[in-house]
């Protein structure tokens, strides 16, 4: 930040400057200041490149496969997943019948993969039996099964990784759609002839935007 | 042939000297000189005048170390003596400054034996608390002084806001400090989660959410994962954390501080708003009677404080105050009551107001702007205080304002989780021991009590526990109707016994009785009341 | 002008001295936080043990016979088990090597048909390497009651136990007491609830839970058991597991001696608890 106090100039000064011609040193000056500044700007993209985390495959952020025998029966709590950071649920009529369900989101039956990190500011929620639903120590923000946030400062739905049901050929039967506007992934109906799910904590579904009092929008 | 002589005849100027002036008189002019030159313009009669109390000859001598040397540069020659007083309020810029030191001497103690790994960081930790001698010392006034440093850079902005110090033409002084108190804050908060348990890792990863609200998500995300180095905080974001702890801000800290303090220096140091008259700047011109000269007088005065407040430092740490050290930092477990550290609680509890990116970035992304650079669209330069009535209730209203916030980011404010857990959580927290593992162990006999018989338990510990507990189960009566506490204690390996809390209630919806219930080992030897804050 | 030097000089040597008595209780000190750290490892690694550990290893580490062996053992501590297995480092390295690396493969001599799991991070366990220490220093903790009792559950004498007759007449069986027996010193969940490796108990989508299936098993033609009512089925299968061994399983497997181990309310009482799983 430059010196705030400005020198007077006497007009005949000013005269003087503006009409001085630009010389070729200093035209060159210039030129160099401008080059140093675009070397800098580059210079700064190439270090937010250098900087960024690389993400591992195979760990968290990868591909996790698993047997559709290790999906939890339906309507029983969520299975936890700690090393892909993940809920799995298994969501049959009673949870979607739901009366703290609010409306306006779309509901159905099926497995999802619930990204275990509260969409507020990032810590673990807790999946508390006895009032049946997950909450979140942090802040309060408390989610259904569904996913859907019913209390707390987190301003939309949980997020939910992207599931693919594939058959003993490997062929994908189905996978979680976005169902609102880009967002909001549906839950995935397991057709008989899968024999695993494959679930990708590379790429998630953010939750609908979910700011109302008791949940909805 | 001059120059083969002048091998085997060697010209030693000193023989000269001795020679003119003899011996004594030359180590005497030699010593003489060698102090000058150290002292960059004292020798030793001019330092013995000066320890002595004499008067000093003009010019003076003792302004030459100032104008001559390097490290006495950027200090004054001498003060205008009415602000050289030790007011509650003045001195506190200097104060700041020696906290600075302070903790970048401590830190480099502490730098010997720690790692930034998370494979490591906490045994580190445990080590320096337990085989390295002073180690438990130097942590605990590395944080003392961190969090007292906080205190001392926000008081010090306050008492320059309220004297009206930041008018024309200091500034870019204010602006330049209000920067450097932002630098305080983000040193102590990634100091923070350098010990790798618990509370730093979660504190912390809230904290570093905020860099994710940051309009637009472009820009968000990308700081976010500049910051952590990784999808959440791990080795990393503490790599990360310690480097900004460790060099980063320190050299922003002392460029912002070397800027700062010249700017102070020349403009000089602003007199009390009643001593000068109104618009006019007089600080820098010290009128010869109103001098108080650097060498000695303010040196020894600067040198008495040091000592003093070292000496403080010392004897707080040792006995008073201690720094916590929670559990292994668990990425898998967040928990409950999470709290910021006190200076930012402010921050936690306006985001408790509402959306993230407004709370947590525009209105505290606002409020820096305007306080960084608010002294450039001021009105008048009228500094006394009746002048400026709505300013100083202004600054009146914002520190009752953050006080306010401040309450509503601790946990006790709004976010509750189900009544069984925050009476599980009174007596067994989950980021500190909490007073059931803090009691003495020999009191805790097997048994199984009550909470509503807490009379009956047969020593002072038990009735204490059993007490808070049932106290709190009352607390929460209308969400736990018919509520039973239960405490189970049970002998379980040699010195460790198995304490279990039941919370028995009739359930709200179904009338049915429902039970919960947590467990915790406790051992005779594990003194946690040693790494509480305020233990012994 | 003169009280800061002389305040000064006596404020050095006061830091002087208050350094001087720090020093000298320092290594008391330090030794006192080895000692408080070192019981908060114990009280860490009991709530792993109960989390993580105590299924196989049974409560109070007493071990489950076919399942995992005792831990609050004598001969863990004073040397012959290590001697058995033909270890040449000290208990504690043992014990610390078996919890992170596990029991992939199993020591010779063992009949153990579970494998244990691996615990440590660095081998692709759950547990990082602070928590496998709290552990290691639990189950050391156990050395002072091991040596001082002679170990192992106590048995029952041949007249009391229920013997291997499945016509016998048992008392009523109280199904709560036999969960508590299957899930704790017999170890019947390891493997019939918590694993695979024996026929599970519970029912699982179209597939009746023993209780239901113990009534259709013995209609089937390839059952080739003695029993002729639901009830003598699961008794049968209790203490002579070798006689009828359901396809897909493997004989042998199943300890042979709950006959020996079980009294007669004992085993009414797992046969009750097996019942309820429809």
């Amino acid at each position: 930040m430059a010196d705030a106090e400005a020198r007077a100039e006497s007009p005949a000064e000013e005269q003087a400057e503006t009409t001085l011609p630009l010389t070729r040193r200093e035209f060159l000056y210039y030129l160099w200041g401008a080059s140093m500044a675009v070397f800098m700007a580059g210079t700064g993209g190439a270090t937010i490149w250098f900087a960024l985390p690389r993400f591992q495959e195979g760990e968290f952020g990868g591909v996790f496969t698993l047997a559709v025998d290790q999906i939890p029966p339906a309507n029983s709590g969520p299975a936890d997943f700690p090393e892909g950071r993940f809920w799995l649920v298994n969501n049959g009529d009673p949870i979607l019948d739901d009366p703290r369900q609010p409306e306006v989101y779309p509901v159905q039956q099926g497995v999802k993969a619930l990204y275990k990190v509260c969409v507020h500011l990032g810590c673990l929620y807790k999946w508390v039996a006895t009032n049946d639903r997950f909450e979140c120590p942090c802040h309060g923000s408390k989610y259904l099964l569904t996913g859907s946030r019913i209390d707390g400062p987190a301003n939309r739905n949980l997020d939910v990784f992207i599931i693919e049901a594939v058959d003993a050929e490997g062929n994908v039967l189905t996978r979680t759609e976005p169902a609102m506007d880009g967002r909001e992934g549906t839950a995935v109906t397991i057709p008989p002839e899968a024999v695993s799910l494959r679930i990708d904590t590379g790429r998630r579904v953010q939750g609908a935007p979910n700011t109302a009092p008791g949940g909805g929008l | 042939m001059d120059f083969i002589r002048g091998i085997f005849e060697p010209h030693i100027p000193i023989l000269d000297d001795i020679k003119e002036k003899g011996v004594r008189q030359t180590i005497e002019d030699t010593a003489n000189d060698s102090v000058r030159r150290v002292t960059a313009g004292l020798d030793i009669p001019a330092l013995r005048g000066m320890l002595r109390g004499d008067e000093p000859g003009r010019p003076n001598p003792r302004l030459t170390p100032h104008a001559d040397g390097f490290w006495l540069h950027m200090r004054p020659g001498f003060y205008n003596n009415l602000v050289t007083g030790l007011y509650p309020s003045f001195r506190l810029g200097w104060l700041s400054t020696f906290f600075l030191t302070f903790e970048i001497i401590t830190g480099v103690y502490l730098m010997f034996w720690y790692t930034p790994s998370p494979l490591v960081a906490y045994q580190n930790m445990v080590d320096i608390l337990s085989t390295v001698p002073f180690g438990r010392l130097m942590r605990d006034m590395h944080r003392l002084g961190a969090e007292v440093m906080v205190a001392v850079v926000a008081l010090h902005m306050l008492r320059t806001l309220v004297t009206g110090s930041y008018k024309k033409p200091r500034q870019f002084t204010w602006a330049t400090g209000a920067l450097l108190l932002w630098v305080t804050l983000v040193l102590s908060f990634s100091g923070y989660l350098l010990p790798w348990d618990q509370l730093s890792l979660w504190a912390v990863t809230i904290g570093a959410s905020m860099a994710e609200a940051f309009p637009p998500e472009v820009v968000g995300q990308t700081l976010n994962l500049l910051v952590r180095g990784g999808p959440d905080i791990g080795a990393n974001g503490l790599l990360r954390f310690y480097l900004l702890h460790v060099i980063g801000l320190p050299l922003a800290a002392l460029v912002l501080f070397g800027v700062h303090y010249y700017k102070v220096v020349i403009h000089g140091h602003s007199l009390a708003p009643e001593d000068e008259n109104i618009g006019e700047d007089t600080a820098k011109k010290v009128p010869l009677d109103k001098r108080e000269y650097f060498l000695p007088t303010i040196a020894t005065r600067e040198l008495f404080y040091v000592a003093g407040l070292t000496l403080l430092l010392i004897v707080t740490s040792a006995w008073f105050y201690h720094a916590p050290l929670e559990p292994h930092a668990d990425p898998q477990v967040t928990p409950l009551h999470t709290t910021a550290p006190w200076y930012f609680l402010w921050l936690q509890g306006m985001l408790k107001l509402g959306d993230k990116v407004i709370w947590g970035v525009i209105v505290p992304g606002a409020i820096t702007t305007i306080s960084v650079v608010f002294p450039y669209f001021e009105l008048g330069p009228n500094r006394r205080y009746a002048a400026r009535r709505i300013g100083l209730s202004g600054a009146a209203v914002s520190v009752f304002v953050l006080a306010v916030l401040s309450f509503m980011g601790t946990p006790w404010y709004a976010v509750q989780s189900s009544a069984d857990q925050e009476v599980l959580a009174e007596l067994l927290p989950q980021t500190h021991p909490g007073p059931l593992l803090n009691s003495d162990w020999d009191e805790f006999e097997t048994g199984t009590y009550e909470a509503a018989n807490w009379q009956a338990a047969p020593t002072p510990a038990l009735r204490n526990i059993l007490h808070e507990f049932n106290e709190s189960l009352q607390r929460h009566g209308d969400t736990l109707p018919n509520a039973e506490g239960i405490m189970v204690v049970e002998n379980w390996q040699s010195g460790l016994r198995k304490v279990t809390l039941r919370v028995l209630w009739d359930s709200i919806e179904t009338g049915e009785q429902t039970e919960s219930s947590q467990s915790t080992y406790f051992h005779q030897d594990s003194a946690h009341e040693v790494t509480t804050r305020f233990g012994g | 002008m003169k009280w800061y030097i002389g305040l000064g000089l006596g404020t050095l040597i006061l830091a002087t001295a208050v350094a001087a008595v720090l020093a000298v209780q320092e290594p008391a000190r330090m030794e006192r936080f080895d000692a408080a750290f070192h019981a908060r490892q114990i009280e860490n690694g009991a709530s792993l043990f109960e989390n993580n550990c105590r299924t196989c290893h049974g409560p109070q580490g007493r071990g489950i016979p076919g399942v995992a062996p005792a831990l609050n053992a004598a001969d863990l501590f004073d040397g012959s088990r290590l001697q058995a297995v033909g270890y040449a480092g000290t208990v504690e390295d043992y014990v610390r090597g078996t919890i992170a690396a596990g029991r992939p493969v199993p020591s010779e001599g063992a009949s153990y048909p579970q494998r244990m799991p691996t615990w440590s991070q660095q081998f692709g366990g759950p547990l990082r390497q602070d928590q496998i220490e709290s552990l290691v220093q639990f189950v050391i903790n156990w050395e002072q009651t091991a040596l001082a009792e002679a170990g192992a559950t106590p048995s029952i004498s041949e007249e009391e136990a229920v013997g291997t007759d499945i016509t016998v007449s048992l008392p009523e069986g109280d199904a709560e007491n036999g969960q508590l027996l299957a899930e704790g010193s017999l170890g019947c969940t390891a493997c019939h609830v918590l694993s695979t490796v024996g026929p599970a108990w519970a029912g699982e989508g179209e597939t009746a839970g023993i209780g239901a299936r113990a009534a259709s098993r013995i209609e089937q033609p390839d059952y080739i058991g003695n029993g002729t009512t639901a009830h003598e089925y699961l008794f049968e299968s209790v203490v002579l597991s070798n006689v009828f061994v359901v396809e897909g399983f493997d004989p042998n497997v199943m300890p042979a001696d709950y006959g020996r181990r079980l009294t007669p309310q004992d085993l009414a009482d797992v046969l009750a608890y097996m019942e309820t799983f429809r």
